[in-house]
């Protein structure tokens, strides 16, 4: 979706498990719910 | 709503802004997501920026990842921050940028952007503003920014295409997009994605 959107050079940065430990991990984990870092460039 | 939106987009911010009021108010009650100080650890934030903060600045913070870890801002920089909370990663953007910088920080929930202008004026940071708006028509001149930051908003905005292509108009040639977000590993039933309350919950 980034780059249909206009945007090159995409980086997505290591897994990090934000659920771990909370109320809704049960739930992210049916999904592999997992929070990641985004860089990306307008041309 | 348009075909090919999943949930309904005012219900959804409806939605949104009561569970992030909640955050902002009950910052220490009871989530479906870590907040605060355990968190912003857990995500690897630079720990002496973050035990400098006040507590109301980091208290309600509730991202899913760091916009910064692919990527320190510099010196100088115009920074739009998209759904700026409480402000934790405006502040954090502020002191990458320096005197010299800016952030803008945009919000839809009156709650955080109370909270969040009240810790900018107990920072003394004249450099970081919050203004209200949506992600989809943020109140951001065309092309005034350097770096855009989002920290687990994205996922909460039912028309992505219409974000990023704001996101887009907002940047300068040649800025930078850097945030953080949730991405499933495993297919979401058409149903369950459909389902605005799992949305949020």
């Amino acid at each position: 979706m980034l780059e249909n959107s206009g945007f090159g050079q995409v980086t997505v940065g290591p897994a990090v498990d934000t659920f771990a430990g909370a109320i809704g991990e049960s739930k992210a984990r049916s999904f592999d719910v997992f929070g990641y870092a985004f860089l990306a460039h307008r041309p | 709503m348009p075909q090919d939106l999943l949930v309904d987009v005012d219900t959804l911010r409806t939605q949104v802004r009561e569970k992030y009021r909640d955050v902002a108010l009950d910052p220490y009650g009871e989530h479906h997501f870590h907040t605060g100080r355990p968190l912003a650890a857990r995500l690897g934030y630079d720990q002496p920026t973050v035990d400098a903060m006040p507590d109301r600045a980091v208290e309600s913070f509730a991202g899913v990842g760091n916009p910064f870890s692919l990527r320190r801002l510099r010196g100088g920089e115009r920074v739009v921050d998209v759904g700026s909370g409480a402000g934790f990663d405006s502040f954090i953007a502020a002191s990458q940028i320096g005197a010299t910088g800016r952030v803008v920080g945009i919000d839809m929930t009156s709650e955080m952007l109370t909270k969040s202008r009240a810790t900018a004026s107990q920072l003394g940071y004249d450099h970081v503003e919050f203004r209200e708006g949506l992600a989809e028509t943020m109140p951001v001149d065309t092309g005034w920014a350097d770096v855009v930051i989002s920290n687990g908003v994205i996922n909460l905005c039912a028309d992505k295409r219409s974000v990023f292509a704001e996101i887009f108009r907002v940047l300068r040639p040649g800025g930078v997009l850097q945030f953080a977000d949730i991405a499933n590993g495993r297919p979401v039933p058409i149903e369950a994605m459909r389902d605005v309350d799992l949305w949020t919950g």
